[in-house]
């Protein structure tokens, strides 16, 4: 399992971190290189991740933080334009609140 | 990612509620994904169901491939699936091109196939669908998407944009994709729906170019119902909800009957 140990609270910088690096890998290193991510990133127009890219990161997510967090189930409240618009910090905010 | 070995293609899926007792099986269009299902469509239906959704073959995450995308192939696909998974019967439902991969899978082997759910099925003949395959360019592509995206209400930005150009030019150029579907021109007037006796719905945008397909459909499969939601052909972006909830209701309210069939 990719689950790692859950028991320690990630703090805003940190999920910045990991999130950062699960987008690497979904979207390649060649790509990020150019880019300059922030916790205000938006998905879609900033980093330009269509979605079955926000699939392969919201896969990470769930292998990551397992059962804590319904991240998919937080993504399927949103309509089109939320999802349009979700940024960075508000996935930061979602999973900090969740553990 | 959940990549399995199916007949030795290497295909992307994804599982939610795999508990529960009876699984729809989810097949997106020609050059999309299963990520149409994957944040809106899938989860209500996981509320009842075990919803596989899959990648075809050269779209997503799934291997690409040179040849197969006749519908003869398509639906075998969809079988093989099916084996590899363990899944005896399903519910089978399908968007655009997919609805006519549901359909060919389940006059093919309709033992296999509970209920159906055709969502804007288009028809083949239909020049319109074809010419895009015929005339593609990257400048069409830049075209399309400044003209006609605009009821998805996503933009494209350069890397995307280079990422959809490598998959049509692989598609158009390196796959036996545009013979295939040319083959299949003549498929809804050739197939004999008369056999096809499963309880199916069809799901068409009020607005959408392929209504007219949708209304024949109904005349030809005769335990159909057709119902028209607001929207056109994009209906699963632009009312994900209303397609799922549509979705739920007539497989729940089909299994109901049935029960009621076979115990009164």
């Amino acid at each position: 399992m990719d689950t790692i140990n859950n028991t320690l609270q990630l703090n805003h910088e940190e999920l910045f971190t990991l999130l950062k690096g699960f987008i690497t890998e979904v979207i390649g290193a060649e790509f990020v290189e150019e880019m300059d991510i922030t916790p205000d990133s938006s998905f879609t127009k900033d980093l330009e991740m269509d979605s079955i890219e926000i699939v392969s990161f919201s896969e990470k997510i769930k292998a990551h933080f397992g059962d804590q967090i319904d991240f998919t189930g937080w993504l399927s409240s949103m309509d089109l334009d939320e999802l349009i618009n979700l940024d960075l910090l508000m996935i930061i905010n979602y999973i900090y609140e969740c553990q | 990612m959940p990549i399995i070995s199916v007949n030795h293609k290497q295909v992307h899926i994804q599982e939610l509620n795999k508990g529960a007792e009876q699984t729809v099986v989810l097949i997106h269009g020609m050059f999309s994904n299963l990520s149409i299902y994957y944040f809106n469509i899938a989860p209500i239906l996981a509320k009842h169901f075990h919803v596989v959704m899959y990648d075809l073959k050269s779209h997503g995450m799934s291997e690409r491939f040179t040849d197969g995308y006749d519908l003869e192939s398509m639906s075998s696909d969809v079988l093989a699936l099916m084996d590899v998974l363990n899944l005896k019967k399903v519910h089978l439902a399908g968007y655009s091109f997919g609805g006519l991969i549901a359909l060919k899978t389940a006059l093919k082997a309709p033992e296999r196939v509970s209920q159906l759910v055709v969502i804007e099925a288009p028809d083949p003949q239909d020049e319109k669908a074809r010419n895009i395959i015929d005339e593609y360019s990257k400048e069409f592509l830049e075209h399309y998407v400044a003209n006609f995206t605009d009821t998805t209400k996503v933009q494209m930005g350069k890397r995307q944009m280079e990422k959809n150009h490598r998959m049509y030019e692989f598609l158009f150029e390196k796959t036996s994709i545009k013979a295939d579907m040319i083959r299949e021109k003549h498929f809804l007037g050739e197939a004999n729906f008369s056999e096809l006796n499963i309880p199916t719905l069809l799901l068409y945008g009020s607005e959408s170019n392929c209504k007219p397909t949708g209304e024949w459909l109904k005349t030809q499969i005769i335990p159909s119902e057709l119902e028209l939601i607001p929207g056109d052909h994009n209906v699963p972006i632009q009312e994900p909800v209303q397609i799922a909830e549509s979705i739920v209701h007539f497989l729940s309210q089909s299994l109901s009957n049935a029960l009621t069939q076979n115990h009164g």
